[in-house]
């Protein structure tokens, strides 16, 4: 029972504050109908769903290396442009996997590299000059092979070849027609796959170099075959792609729209964790002394991104389209039962609340609460129960022990940051059906993270879920209101907001809770 | 008592051309920039063939352009480096530096266009405006520090009040999305018609600000300040009060940035929302970190070099500036990590060593 109490008293803002919200909850759903507020908070915590994925990721990167990712944004919408590409024009996923995958080759080879350099024995000299050169030829050759691949990609420029026209034609099934697969020029494509292979082994090869010019050579060792496994499965699925191009087009064009909706997903993720991880090697590790440089160095990649995207996929906005899972309609819809979802695959369902018939979204507003909860547990479980987690959690508390125990808190650093970007490019590849792809969606989550994780607690993971709802919470309700017209006691007409006094609202509730409890809800005390 | 006094006045009395030679001499850079400064629109009208009375009137020409664009150059020096003081000086990471210039650039035009008040009054007010702004950020500094969490908030409330003048609940005073315009200004200070006064005012303006700033951080006060950026906790230790300090720091910069954004509002034919946002904190940040954070001279040299290539990048590439802006922010970050006036004094003796290790080498050259 004492216990309990000094619990209590030790905790008494953090509930005072509680309390204060759920109260200000219960007087916001007072003023609507039963209907409109179950609705209401459904779309509240799926928007808190997305916000949740973006805002996990940037506090676990935070709170492990204390890199201030303002680039998060930018990568949530990058993941959701990524995840439109796959989903629509799956022939571009299939024409760009030759190139890539033989890119990437020769850095799985690092090992063998390392291994021929320790058996070579070269001057001083050579040693500081070589790699210098090898990176020119390789930029050189790759600058010639790289624009022979043929690519199929849209054109934004041109309204019938635009992203928008694609979306239309998508949502309207028609697919195939229009797809015309592109071919090599006059050059042999064997020539320009062999140039790829040669400038990304030259490229790896030379920067193993820079990185030993300062080294003692080590014995050299056997290496095991399995360290060539990887280079070789991936050049296959490279030279695979070429020649069996047509044939794994037509696949992914034939796939139900469900499963190649899975397949954007995962390959969006990947897309932002591929990137998370170049960053933290290239831009990231030199500047770890230098905290308030990287919160410039990242804007400054965040510009970058912003500007490729609007190079590619163009200014105006569209639609990611829902699969056909969440897109039924004609008989049986909209379903009144989940089994008649499941039978019908209807986008709606209708429901009776408080007396009134309510129609609920089953994408927006059942599925991605239930990502967003199957995530928070998959992290929750990746944190608490395993060896990477624990680490991470060492981390937190003291980067500098860990290392000390001997764990290569680098590699971790890495991997928590492509885990932390990927989860946003998810965020980002999940909220395309609902709100759509623009070239600002990532400024605008910016700042609802930066919101969400200063009311949760900047580095705390269960603050992230809190403060994630909330701020979703809080959106949906002001933007009901807004509809609404709320009855101030000094104006004769309902007043109602418009849409950008929102985001200025959950601003001043990070304003007024900081105030009051200055490490957030859930925050740790320095 | 009176013999000392005179044997304490009397070395002052006697070296006053001392003192001010020492002074030039330790300015040298400065006054050789304010010098060019000063003659430049004329220098500019000759090389362009334009006649003295129609440049002095303001008519069109390379001369006027020149001038308009260091004008905007001085309005920014003004903003960063009024940041330079609470980021580079102090030490405070302030991400809503731009609601102090935001806001009373807005209320100059509010108050001069809405309320037909006259310019001196409306700078009082924006005086008082600012230090109450300042006020407003410091309450939250003894709860939480100058560290992230107040990053956070300073940012919550410049976002706020940037959401707030683009709302159309505004829009009759601030012109939401579209910005600010139709400011009455006086006819002695109209960029328009008396654009060479204003150059000169604008300029004046910036001096006085860095002198004095240079004055601030020089002063007892300024010293602790940096002493706070360097060691909070051993500044505490010390018996000083930080937060006094801050404040301190926080209400100088609050009345210079103020200042600046009235300047802006003169200046400018639209105030548009676009200087609350964060970008424009950022745009101060990176003119910092161009120039060098924590010297101030760094603050104007780094407006200079932020400015004339922005304009010629966005003439050139027009769509395309920001991504080369970005690539520059990166490799900026990554090379010159002090800035030009930090990296200079890092290593000016060694730059000088070189270039007169250069000299002689040409010269043995000539002499074989």
């Amino acid at each position: 029972m004492n216990d309990i109490a000094v619990k209590l008293r030790r905790n008494q803002t953090l509930i005072i504050t509680l309390v204060v919200l759920f109260v200000l909850y219960i007087m916001a759903a007072q003023g609507m109908s039963t209907k409109d507020w179950v609705i209401t908070t459904l779309r509240g915590l799926s928007s808190g769903a997305v916000i949740f994925l973006v805002a996990a990721g940037f506090s676990i990167v935070l709170g492990l290396m204390d890199v201030f990712n303002m680039a998060q944004g930018t990568v949530y919408m990058i993941g959701a442009y990524a995840g439109w590409s796959v989903y629509v024009r799956p022939d571009t996923l299939i024409d760009l996997l030759t190139p890539l995958a033989l890119l990437v080759v020769g850095f799985l080879l690092n090992p063998l590299w390392n291994n021929l350099l320790d058996r070579l024995n070269l001057s001083h000299r050579a040693v500081q000059v070589w790699p210098w050169v090898g990176l020119i030829l390789a930029g050189l050759i790759l600058l010639f092979a790289l624009p022979h691949v043929p690519i199929a990609v849209w054109d934004w420029k041109d309204y019938q070849d635009s992203p928008i026209v694609w979306t239309q034609n998508f949502t309207r099934g028609i697919r195939t027609s229009l797809l015309e697969p592109a071919r090599f020029g006059d050059i042999s494509p064997f020539i320009v796959m062999g140039g790829i292979l040669l400038g990304s082994v030259l490229a790896a090869a030379s920067l193993v170099g820079l990185q030993r010019r300062n080294r003692a050579a080590s014995a050299p060792r056997r290496l095991p075959w399995s360290t060539f496994v990887p280079a070789l499965v991936l050049a296959g699925i490279g030279i695979g792609a070429y020649l069996f191009n047509d044939s794994w087009t037509r696949f992914l064009l034939d796939l139900n729209s469900t499963l190649l909706f899975l397949i954007a997903i995962a390959v969006a993720t990947l897309t932002g964790a591929a990137l998370g991880g170049l960053m933290e090697i290239a831009f990231i590790r030199p500047l770890y002394a230098r905290p308030l440089y990287q919160i410039l160095m990242t804007l400054g990649l965040s510009a970058i991104g912003i500007d490729m995207v609007r190079e590619i996929w163009g200014r105006n906005p569209f639609m990611l389209p829902r699969p056909s899972i969440f897109n039924g309609s004609g008989e049986g819809c909209p379903a009144t039962s989940l089994g008649g979802w499941l039978e019908h695959h209807c986008s709606t369902l209708s429901v009776t609340i408080g007396g009134k018939a309510a129609r609920i979204r089953v994408y927006n507003e059942i599925f991605l609460i239930l990502v967003g909860v199957v995530m928070l547990v998959v992290i929750w479980v990746l944190i608490q129960r395993t060896r990477l987690g624990m680490i991470i959690r060492a981390g937190v508390q003291d980067s500098e022990m860990v290392e000390a125990l001997g764990i290569n808190v680098r590699r971790v650093f890495t991997l928590v940051f492509a885990l932390g970007v990927g989860t946003a490019a998810l965020g980002g590849v999940l909220s395309g059906p609902m709100t759509g792809l623009s070239d600002q969606m990532g400024g605008n989550l910016l700042l609802v993270i930066l919101v969400t994780l200063a009311i949760g607690g900047l580095t705390s993971y269960p603050g992230a879920f809190v403060g994630a709802a909330i701020v979703g919470l809080v959106q949906q309700f002001i933007i009901k209101y807004g509809q609404l017209g709320i009855k101030l006691p000094f104006m004769d007409e309902p007043f109602k907001p418009s849409p950008p006094l929102v985001p200025a609202s959950t601003v001043l509730l990070m304003v007024i809770i900081l105030l009051i409890m200055p490490q957030g809800l859930l925050g740790r005390k320095e | 008592m009176d013999t000392t006094t005179r044997a304490r006045r009397s070395p002052i009395l006697l070296r006053p051309f001392g003192k001010l030679r020492t002074l030039i001499e330790n300015n040298i850079p400065l006054l050789v920039a304010v010098l060019c400064l000063l003659a430049l629109p004329f220098i500019i009208a000759i090389l362009d063939g334009q006649s003295i009375p129609n440049m002095l009137a303001s008519k069109a020409g390379q001369s006027r352009f020149w001038q308009g664009l260091l004008i905007e150059v001085f309005i920014l020096a003004v903003f960063a480096i009024s940041y330079d003081l609470v980021l580079g000086v102090t030490g405070m990471l302030s991400l809503g530096h731009a609601f102090f210039f935001a806001l009373n650039a807005y209320l100059t035009g509010i108050m001069l266009k809405s309320f037909d008040w006259s310019l001196l009054p409306t700078l009082g007010l924006v005086v008082v405006a600012s230090v109450l702004q300042a006020l407003l950020f410091a309450i939250v500094l003894p709860r939480v520090g100058a560290g992230l969490t107040f990053a956070l908030v300073t940012f919550g409330l410049a976002s706020v009040f940037d959401i707030v003048i683009r709302t159309r609940e505004m829009a009759k005073h601030t012109g939401a999305e579209v910005g600010l315009q139709g400011i009455p200004r006086p006819d002695f200070l109209n960029p328009a018609t008396a654009r060479l006064t204003f150059y000169y005012v604008a300029l004046v303006f910036v001096i006085l600000v860095y002198l004095l700033m240079r004055r601030f951080v020089d002063s007892p006060t300024g010293r602790v300040c940096v002493a706070i950026r360097e060691n909070e906790n051993r500044a505490k230790m010390l018996g000083y009060n930080v937060f006094y300090f801050q404040l301190a720091a926080l209400i100088v910069s609050a009345i210079t940035a103020g200042l600046g954004g009235a300047m802006h509002t003169l200046y400018k034919p639209l105030v548009s929302p676009e200087i609350a946002g964060l970008h424009y904190t950022v745009d101060a940040f990176l003119i910092l970190l161009i120039g060098g954070m924590g010297t101030l001279s760094g603050a104007m040299v780094g407006a200079a070099a932020y400015r004339l290539p922005d304009y010629y990048l966005h003439k050139w590439f027009h769509g395309n500036a920001d991504f080369i802006l970005g690539a520059v922010y990166v490799a900026l970050v990554l090379f010159l990590p002090y800035g030009i006036v930090g990296t200079w004094r890092l290593r000016s003796p060694q730059i000088k060593q070189g270039w007169r290790r250069l000299l002689r080498l040409l010269s043995r050259k000539k002499e074989e």
